[in-house]
């Protein structure tokens, strides 16, 4: 039965996939922008290839993003009451494969920030923890050349903590609750081309502050409550991957739905109108002689965009994939 | 089995998909920008509003107001007329505006009056040089536009806009029962009215008296929303004449006057000393000398690139109840010394402090925090008085009175407490101790005393004295900004303990004169 299926024979030979540690490695970048631009959302489960079943692919990861530059509305600017804004993390992650179909992922991020001049004290704590659902809801074998998957997602993510959101750039994030629908089309060749389209469109929930009143967009609103606007967002990605290898890059545009711009030099705030366009490469390497154990490097650049930070972020860990159902089925 | 299993998570997927959006929906709404305030209806009419005690005008006659024609006249009776047709054919515009009104011009313009404060709340950015552009009167809509409305501009802008509707609405409360004319409602049975009724007579009309008094005062403070300031006076004035209150001639007497109080003020504020507040390169440097001379460490902006501070001689410019010897025999002893071990200690304190937050304290930083794009402290106090204004139902003058009361002791604070900041020039903990990092954006201007203690200390005493079930309220208030302040690392705790002080001491010269005012 299994054996019909392609890709999941194809993977079933290695350990933690390239697809699994892959959107993790997505979705750990985006949370990792997240927090310098609070208007990204956490990601899961960007790529078309779906954890063989059984499995529990788990790891941590270590993110370093800074940035000095930043567009104040569409204005490019430094900030000399903030320098070089740091953002550090780590994260965890886990996906477990319950079917060949049906992968369940969760991450929990810990950040820290701090500002390399001006006077803002940095924060540090939990941030949103995220789960998601990637259901395949199509396998085509294209002749003998590869498959073609397209891949449905659904995910949440949930603050951890009460941290505040009220403190920008330096607060850990927007401390909205969130909910994501995806779709992902991919090509895997047999000859280890790979070609990946995905599209999230993120609805995000009203958030508190402490405080009776916030000017934005416009307006001074008399509430604490502040309406989120939706975003929308998609990365085309192409490169290499077999065996466990991989190398790929990818380019992502996101825009909100709405929202203002950050006023000249004023602070953003949670629900301006991020915009970006940035790319990234991903580098993922089988250890040797631990084929379960995944190395993980991955870059991204925020080289356009709107109310957001023009940020390099370096990503770096290790995933390890656990096989229930081969140690079930072994006496 | 397998097969079982395969088949069913698609169906708990999209059950939980439901689940979550529904739950997520559910929490998610629109939200208002305006504040959410029902219809007033007087519960009197303060007839005697006319003779209670001014406070810049000599008196009420000192506003000539023409009397009115006789009711039965062909021209009023046009007026009549005109309203009838207008009455008959409403749009869902109109009748919007007239809900929107009917919580009360005086409510109305002053949340107006927040927003604009905030809206012009931005500090501006550097030039490429490192220096500082500064916003001008002259030309408010070149960038940085026109003002600033930082704390001192924005207690110095409501206490105006305030006091000068207070003294319009006496002198209109004058001439109503001079002359006695009904409303419209009154004397035609087929003109509805759609506003409640106080049986105030309508001439000249309450509603354009605020609507020309705070139109003409606003577009002076905050020339850049000219265009938005008049279409809500015109609003204002349509609103009074499609509700059945007033007729055209009633609302042309109204924005007269309203605007002829306003001139008074306009002059006023043009004389009071704000034009020279920001100072110049020569004093900024002698403030610093001062200091050094007395064996003080001076303050500097910690903003990068250094900034002037902020309006040095704000402290020179006119109160409204208090002279300029008042300010200076009220402004508080020294703050203990730069090098003395109490600073230490004190200095210690708010280190300890900001590093050691509580999710409560942090929460009452932000909810205090009052900085760039807010209301500023000052509309904070302003937006603590409105649900105690409409608890009280009542009349647009007597509702005008708390605002006036409110805004004068504020400004008084704001002189007072900037004449003390620039006479000691006394540093930030985080200048004295630059391994403190604070929570909130750091004022640029010196410390001692904290202007939110000094604030809130006169807030929380006007209103505690016009709404004394609200004292401990208010006094809970009062503590918390001023904590709010040591929390967020900004302040040591002499500048909050002598800044209340200094506060209550200067609300009171507005109380002492609220008791005698005449409308007790």
């Amino acid at each position: 039965m299994m054996m019909n299926d392609r890709d999941v024979q194809r993977k079933s030979k290695s350990g933690c996939g390239l697809e699994r540690v892959r959107n993790v490695g997505v979705l750990m970048t985006l949370a990792l922008c997240f927090i310098v631009s609070p208007l990204l959302r956490a990601q899961t489960a960007e790529d078309g290839i779906m954890l063989a079943r059984q499995r529990l692919c788990t790891g941590f990861f270590y993110s370093h993003e800074s940035w000095d530059h930043y567009w104040e509305g569409s204005l490019e600017r430094m900030n000399g009451n903030v320098g070089t804004v740091t953002t550090q993390s780590v994260l965890w992650t886990g996906n477990y494969a319950a079917t060949n179909k049906l992968n369940v992922l969760a991450t929990v991020p810990y950040v820290w920030t701090k500002a390399s001049q001006g006077v803002l004290h940095g924060q540090k704590g939990f941030q949103e923890a995220s789960f998601a659902v990637k259901y395949k809801l199509i396998s085509l074998p294209i002749s003998q050349l590869g498959a073609l998957r397209l891949i449905g997602v659904f995910s949440a993510a949930v603050p951890m903590t009460d941290y505040t959101p009220d403190l920008q750039p330096l607060s850990l994030g927007n401390h909205s609750k969130r909910i994501a629908g995806r779709a992902t089309l991919n090509y895997l060749g047999k000859n280890g081309v790979y070609m990946n389209g995905t599209t999230a469109y993120t609805l995000r929930g009203n958030v508190k502050l402490d405080r009776s009143s916030y000017y934005t967009n416009g307006q001074l609103y008399f509430s604490n409550e502040v309406a989120m606007p939706n975003q929308f967002e998609y990365t085309v990605s192409t490169g290499y991957r077999k065996n466990d290898m991989t190398i790929v890059g990818s380019f992502t545009q996101q825009q909100t739905r709405g929202g203002g711009d950050i006023r000249p030099q004023d602070s953003p705030f949670i629900s301006d109108r991020v915009n970006f366009s940035k790319v990234g490469a991903t580098l993922t390497y089988p250890i040797p002689h631990r084929r379960d154990l995944q190395y993980w490097l991955i870059y991204s650049n925020t080289f356009d965009g709107r109310n957001v930070a023009q940020s390099n972020t370096f990503t770096t860990g290790f995933l390890y994939t656990f096989n229930f159902e081969r140690k079930r089925a072994t006496p | 089995m397998i097969l079982k299993k395969r088949r069913l998570p698609p169906l708990l997927v999209s059950f939980s998909v439901v689940a979550l959006v529904l739950t997520l929906t559910s929490c998610s709404k629109s939200i208002s920008s305006t504040e959410t305030l029902s219809a007033i209806t007087p519960s009197g009419a303060d007839a005697n509003a006319g003779s209670w005690k001014m406070i810049v005008l000599t008196g009420p006659t000192q506003i000539s107001v023409p009397a009115p024609v006789a009711t039965t006249d062909p021209g009023y009776q046009s007026e009549l007329a005109a309203i009838k047709a207008s009455q008959g054919i409403l749009t869902d515009a109109q009748t919007s505006a007239i809900a929107y009104w009917s919580a009360g011009g005086t409510l109305r313009w002053n949340e107006i009056l927040r927003e604009l404060v905030a809206r012009s709340d931005l500090p501006p950015s550097p030039n490429a040089d490192g220096t500082y552009p500064v916003p001008s009167a002259t030309n408010p809509f070149a960038y940085p536009t026109f003002p600033f409305s930082n704390p001192p501009y924005a207690a110095r802008a409501y206490s105006y806009v305030s006091v000068a509707e207070y003294e319009a609405l006496k002198v209109a409360w004058y001439y109503k029962f001079l002359y006695n004319r009904p409303s419209p409602f009154k004397l035609d049975p087929a003109i509805k009215a759609l506003l409640p009724n106080s049986n105030l007579p309508s001439y000249p009309s309450e509603d354009a008296v605020e609507a020309g008094v705070n139109s003409a005062l606003l577009q002076l403070l905050f020339p850049t929303a000219v265009d938005e300031i008049a279409q809500k006076a015109a609003e204002q004035e349509q609103v009074a004449l499609l509700s059945g209150r007033a007729t055209a001639s009633d609302i042309a007497a109204g924005e007269a006057l309203g605007k002829a109080v306003a001139a008074i003020f306009s002059t006023r504020a043009g004389a009071d000393g704000m034009k020279a507040a920001g100072g110049n390169a020569a004093l900024w440097q002698s403030l610093a000398d001062n200091t050094k001379a007395k064996g003080e460490v001076p303050w500097v902006s910690q903003d990068i690139p250094a900034r002037p501070p902020m309006l040095p001689i704000f402290g020179q410019v006119k109160g409204w109840m208090m002279s300029p010897t008042d300010f200076v025999n009220e402004r508080p002893g020294p703050p203990p010394s730069t090098t003395s071990a109490q600073m230490q200690t004190e200095l210690k304190e708010v280190k300890d402090t900001v590093n050691n937050l509580s999710r409560d304290q942090l929460a009452t930083v932000y909810k205090w925090a009052d900085g760039v794009s807010t209301v500023t402290p000052p509309g904070h106090w302003n937006s603590i008085a409105v649900p105690y204004v409409v608890a009280g139902s009542y009349s647009e003058v007597r509702a005008a009175r708390v605002f006036a009361l409110l805004d004068m002791a504020l400004h008084d604070a704001a002189v007072g407490c900037w004449e003390a900041k620039y006479y000691y020039f006394n540093p930030r903990p985080s200048q004295l101790d630059p391994s403190i990092k604070v929570q909130t954006g750091l004022p640029n201007f010196p410390s001692y005393v904290s202007g939110h203690s000094d604030f809130s200390a006169a807030g929380a005493d006007v209103l505690s004295y016009l709404f004394p079930s609200g004292a401990s309220y208010f006094a809970v208030q009062q503590q918390e900004a001023a904590m709010s302040r040591l929390y967020a690392g900004i302040h040591y705790r002499s500048d909050i303990q002598v800044g209340m002080d200094h506060g209550k001491r200067i609300g009171e010269y507005t109380v002492r004169f609220a008791k005698t005012d005449g409308a007790n």
